[in-house]
């Protein structure tokens, strides 16, 4: 496996436990009978829960965007140390925005979901 | 086609058809001039409490959907197939249909038991591309 495809996984494995620690931070203030039932009415999260989900759904956008590039420079054999540079540092950005926003550091969290937005719009014009 | 891809193909399809679902009667609930408009107010009616539901369940399988593409891809392009992966697929696929009656009849707690095991069928494919 390349380690393009690697790093892919390992956002994968990123992103869900993302998804986790939303629901576990959510389970006490909406508390685990609404969760598992059907959510009729909507109930807002506030604080760090709702910073772990507005983390957690801005991980699966930038996810929609990263495995179509990975995908194509895969397929394409488009693969170069720059890719892979690239990869690594979506990955590692993606990893400081993740702890940034439950945090609540308001420059540190746009500054690195900026630079990995430009690796992943890299990996696009590489594959061009 | 290896199965993943033949899972992967069909979970879209299931996607289409979790759309239709939703949309027919959320057009008959909410009326063509709306859903057709900007939308730039909120409906007059609120969604009827089965349709509410069966747009949550699309909007869960789109992330869904999303994690489980990243696993497929990983799989097959990185050539890590296996009868393990093989079976994760298949039970993703199974768990997905099977949340779309959770999720409307609102199966307590087992619409959530059916979305842990879609999402640990998709975490087993990944981890098992990552293992050499």
């Amino acid at each position: 496996m390349s380690s393009e495809l690697s790093i892919l996984a390992l956002y994968g494995i990123l992103t869900m436990v993302q998804i986790l620690v939303h629901v576990l931070t959510a389970t006490p203030p909406l508390g685990l009978p609404y969760l598992v039932g059907p959510r009729d009415e909507a109930r807002p999260l506030t604080g760090i829960p709702g910073r772990c989900k507005r983390a957690a759904e801005n991980a699966v956008t930038a996810l929609a965007l990263f495995a179509p590039a990975v995908l194509m420079l895969q397929a394409k054999g488009a693969l170069t140390p720059h890719t892979l540079l690239a990869a690594q540092v979506f990955l590692i950005m993606r990893l400081i925005y993740a702890v940034a926003y439950p945090l609540g550091t308001p420059w540190l969290r746009t500054i690195v979901w900026v630079v990995a937005f430009l690796a992943n719009l890299s990996l696009y014009l590489a594959v061009l | 086609m290896p199965p993943e891809l033949i899972a992967l193909a069909l979970a879209g399809l299931l996607q289409y058809a979790q759309y239709g679902l939703f949309a027919i009667p959320a057009n008959v609930e909410l009326g063509t001039g709306y859903t057709s408009s900007a939308r730039d107010r909120p409906p007059s009616r609120p969604l009827s409490l089965t349709t509410a539901r069966l747009q949550r369940a699309m909007t869960n399988h789109f992330e869904g959907l999303i994690l489980f593409t990243l696993a497929v891809v990983v799989v097959t392009l990185g050539q890590q197939s296996t009868p393990v992966t093989q079976t994760a697929a298949w039970i993703y696929l199974a768990a997905r249909i099977l949340y779309i009656p959770a999720y409307a009849f609102g199966w307590r707690p087992w619409r959530s038991a059916i979305w842990g095991v879609g999402f640990a069928a998709t975490l087993t494919m990944i981890v098992a591309a990552l293992i050499p």
